[in-house]
């Protein structure tokens, strides 16, 4: 008895000694021949490589690796560079038609050309969507008319109406070119499972799938169109990048920190400091757009009187936030717009913390504290429903620290718990969120408009779906504005003139401008990412 | 068991069946959004109610639920698991993905906590010195107090972060198994052994045990013959529980480890509304929780004498009758015993109430889902 017993127990012990002393192979050791594989670590998992939804960053970093562009986006000026189109387009004098000349010899890696045809295809689909496959507009992408292939190198689009963003709109993720076959796929045939057929120009190519969990992209050799302002060119230095999901973010930063992993996106603001040390390095990315911030949904009853709104700018300490629970690289916002972000324009006079004026302003407006400390008015209580802003950093705890300094002006705070699903059920609703927690990262001057007309994020509920009404139609024209001038200056002073009026009306309290933290092993050199702060593997080396 | 039993055995099998779809179809719908919402409302996408309205029409979520249902439901016997509303993938094709590793990961986890439970409990009981058997005694407690996440955090930054044994990332299959399978061993492992070794005091409680000792049985004679097989019961009818708390634990641990599986295609699937996909596992989660339980059932008499039933008696029907308490021969009983060892007692004593046990006959909550 005791001896099979014994036995039983060296058996398992043998077993799990064998396990642990397997050899390990890492699968990033640089061999001789090639430049080693990347592990890039990501923590959620992508949803769809149908372009135009690449506004999702699990989906825009895949999509950044295996597409080209019509133009290129210089991420530290903002410019727009040649790169598929030889050179910039010939514009219209109102916007209303764009021309474009190709790159000779560009190949989709299933050998097909990347020609004028395939081109207006592209933009046909990004431009117009297609609702029997489920495939929607790119929100890049305004006025649409058509595409049409002028000969093999030429391009012409006309658009109903001026469209002054569309030549920044082909340079991001949302325009990533695909061959003609994949253009033909439906809404399912871009999702989990077909990645492998989802076919692009870019310099890598996938070639295998885990569902949920891993995608392993190579490296294409004969890559030779990268953008002509680049100081490399031609096949990427690396043989691969293997992307790999770690939804739990303790276990990102220590697969990195312990060298099992070389990249890893969204590194929380406490964990910030391991990546101090030797061999480590720390990128945090601008996203050039709307700022992490409150829209205040004026249209509700609690938020029509703008002394409300401003007594909650007010009584909402920004610097505390930022220093609280965020490090420096979570600058603290100055207007709606980063300082990088196109159209730029500062407000930081609006956004003064004073909460004995926010008090004096709620006084004015009638609330008076009732007998549990939040204030009333005709036997209504002042409290707002914010949601959980979730693919944003720490937003529950943004909004608890909130609730803790408006409840010292005696205003209430709820935050509305749900998944993803439920949040953007509810983000509709005017009487289930009054108060927004949002961003939008995109280089671009329509950005305000994405987030803020009624037609498209409409994050302030300017139009109530439920009613069909729309309040503030001053807004919405300032906003229509900025994507229907032809000229940077114009579009300049249409953006100047769309932050002043949601600065002046009190509609949102900008809190910081949200970067994409990268945490890396410094052998990791030339990673870049691109104007919205999406990785760029191309021109990476591994030292090792 | 008489057809009359095999039958309403196998209703009551399909009623809770029809029940956890049910619930499961009724739960999900009651949440806010549903499969297109999830997938296309994100406002990343910058979609306008109406063409939102449009791709709800295409896929025919506009209709009443009733319909939507009853669809599903007729989908579901002919054998179409439909396909998932977030990924277009075919629910057979997920499910063939995710199972494997599941079950690979749940086999192990159960044998390890089979095996944890067992040296804990037997150390608590016969354990040398009195601190020792205390500490041991303590540890189940400690066990199902600490939540499964941080056991899994825990073991990644000692094992994997920290000493280096073994990669989290490209690791081979073995080593994948590693940590996960350990997360899980402990949460299960805990009820066990505390079950376990209730039991074992209880039963060394009883007269027949002195009588063994009295004729000379040595401890692993009495642990082994005597006071084991009578301890198994109602470790037994843990069974059901645990299969839960595997499909439970299985869901974090695979959070935690960023494996593929059941539990992580469970945890998509509610995120996303993705009723095709939930209701599949619902089926199958329910399918082995009646099917578990139907083994212990039938395992009972074999493992105990006094649930045996004369031939052709009569047996308590469906109500939590009393075993029959006809005592038939033990098998231990029909083994010659070594010169120099005492023979096992042919007879746990009848008159003593079985220690926490439920009768064979146990209607328990249905549904697996936790």
């Amino acid at each position: 008895m005791k001896k099979r017993r014994i036995a039983w127990i060296g058996a398992l012990a043998a077993v799990a000694i064998a396990m642990t002393g397997c050899s390990s192979s890492g699968g990033n050791d640089g061999g001789a021949d090639g430049g080693g594989t990347l592990t890039y670590l990501e923590p959620q998992t992508w949803n769809t490589l149908y372009p135009p939804a690449g506004g999702f960053y699990p989906n825009g970093g895949v999509l950044n690796q295996i597409t080209d562009r019509v133009l290129y986006q210089n991420p530290e000026t903002l410019e727009l560079e040649p790169w598929i189109a030889e050179e910039l387009p010939q514009v219209n004098a109102d916007a209303t038609e764009y021309t474009f000349t190709l790159r000779e010899g560009v190949t989709y890696s299933d050998g097909t050309p990347l020609d004028a045809e395939n081109v207006v295809k592209n933009f046909d689909l990004f431009g117009k969507g297609d609702s029997d496959r489920a495939l929607s507009v790119s929100e890049a992408i305004n006025n649409y008319d058509r595409g049409e292939a002028v000969d093999e190198r030429t391009v012409k689009f006309f658009f109903t109406a001026p469209s002054p963003g569309f030549a920044q709109a082909v340079s991001t993720i949302n325009s990533g070119l695909l061959s003609n076959a994949t253009l033909d796929r439906t809404n399912e045939e871009f999702g989990p499972g077909n990645a492998a057929e989802i076919v692009g120009s870019g310099p890598f190519v996938i070639d295998d799938e885990k569902i949920g969990t891993e995608l392993s992209l190579a490296a294409r050799e004969d890559y030779d169109w990268a953008p002509p302002s680049l100081e490399h060119q031609g096949a990427p230095q690396i043989d691969g990048v293997d992307f790999i999901v770690a939804g739990e973010a303790s276990v990102r930063v220590g697969t990195v920190t312990s060298g099992q992993a070389d990249v890893a996106r969204t590194i929380p603001a406490p964990d910030e400091a391991q990546f101090a040390a030797d061999g480590l390095e720390l990128i945090a990315a601008s996203t050039n757009g709307v700022n992490n911030s409150l829209s205040f949904r004026f249209a509700h009853p609690l938020l029509q009187d703008i002394r409300v709104r401003q007594a909650l700018i007010a009584g909402i300490d920004r610097e505390e936030i930022v220093d609280t629970l965020f490090s420096e690289s979570y600058p603290l916002a100055t207007g709606i717009l980063a300082k990088t972000a196109l159209g730029y324009t500062d407000t930081s006079q609006n956004y003064v913390y004073d909460p004995d004026r926010a008090e004096q302003l709620l006084d004015e407006a009638g609330w008076a504290p009732g007998s549990d400390g939040i204030r009333e008015k005709d036997g209504e209580k002042l409290v707002l429903t914010f949601n959980e802003a979730l693919p944003q950093p720490r937003s529950k705890e943004v909004v608890t620290l909130i609730q803790e300094q408006l409840g010292e002006i005696g205003v209430g705070v709820e935050l509305f718990a749900g998944d993803q699903a439920a949040q953007d059920a509810a983000r509709l609703e005017l009487d289930t969120i009054q108060v927004y927690h949002s961003m939008v990262g995109r280089a671009d001057f329509d950005v305000i408009k994405s987030q803020f007309h009624s037609a498209n994020r409409n994050a302030l509920l300017n139009l109530d779906p439920a009613t069909n009404e729309l309040h503030d139609a001053e807004l919405d024209a300032l906003l229509a504005q900025i994507a229907s001038v032809p000229t940077t200056e114009e579009r300049q002073q249409a953006s100047a003139a769309a932050q002043q009026h949601l600065a002046d009306q009190a509609y949102v309290l900008p809190l910081f401008e949200e970067p994409q933290v990268f945490g890396l092993r410094s052998q990791v050199e030339g990673f870049k990412t691109e104007s919205i702060g999406r990785p760029s593997f191309y021109e990476v080396t591994l030292q090792r | 068991m008489t057809r009359g039993a095999v039958l309403r055995r196998v209703g009551q099998a399909v009623l809770v069946l029809w029940l956890a779809y049910t619930g499961a179809y009724v739960l999900l719908a009651a949440l806010p959004g549903d499969a297109v919402m999830a997938r296309f409302g994100n406002p990343d996408l910058g979609l306008t109610p109406e063409q939102l309205e449009q791709i709800r029409a295409s896929y025919g979520v506009d209709r009443p639920l009733v319909v939507r249902y009853f669809e599903s439901i007729g989908a579901f016997l002919s054998g179409d698991l439909g396909y998932s509303v977030q990924s277009g993938a075919a629910v057979s094709d997920l499910l063939a993905e995710a199972l494997p590793s599941t079950l690979t990961l749940a086999a192990l986890a159960l044998a390890g906590a089979v095996f944890l439970a067992v040296v804990i409990a037997f150390t608590a009981a016969y354990g040398k010195g009195e601190w020792l058997r205390r500490l041991f005694r303590n540890l189940p407690p400690l066990f199902v107090s600490v939540p499964v996440f941080w056991i899994g955090i825990v073991l990644i930054q000692v094992f994997s972060f920290q000493l280096g044994l073994i990669p989290v990332i490209g690791a081979s299959e073995a080593q994948a198994l590693i940590l996960p399978a350990l997360t899980l061993t402990i949460p299960i492992a805990a009820p066990l052994a505390q079950v376990f070794l209730r039991s074992i005091d209880e039963v060394r409680e009883q007269p027949f045990v002195s009588v063994v000792k009295a004729r000379g049985a040595s401890t692993s004679w009495l642990l082994w013959r005597n006071v084991a097989p009578n301890a198994l019961l109602p470790v037994l009818t843990m069974a059901g529980l645990l299969f839960g708390e595997l499909v439970g634990g299985a869901i974090i641990t695979e959070a935690v480890f960023g494996r593929t599986g059941i539990g992580s295609l469970t945890v998509q699937a509610v995120a996303h509304r993705d009723t095709p996909v939930l209701l599949a596992v619902v089926v199958i989660a329910t399918v082995v929780y009646v099917t578990i339980n139907l083994i212990v059932d039938l395992l009972y008499p074999v493992l105990d004498p006094r649930l045996r039933q004369a031939r052709g008696g009569a047996r308590p029907g469906g109500a939590a009758g009393a075993p029959d308490p006809a005592p038939a021969a033990d098998p231990a009983a029909g083994e010659v015993s070594a010169p120099g060892e005492a023979p096992a007692p042919a007879d746990p004593d009848p008159g003593a109430v079985p220690p926490a046990r439920s009768t064979p006959d146990r209607h328990r909550p249905s549904g697996a889902q936790r």
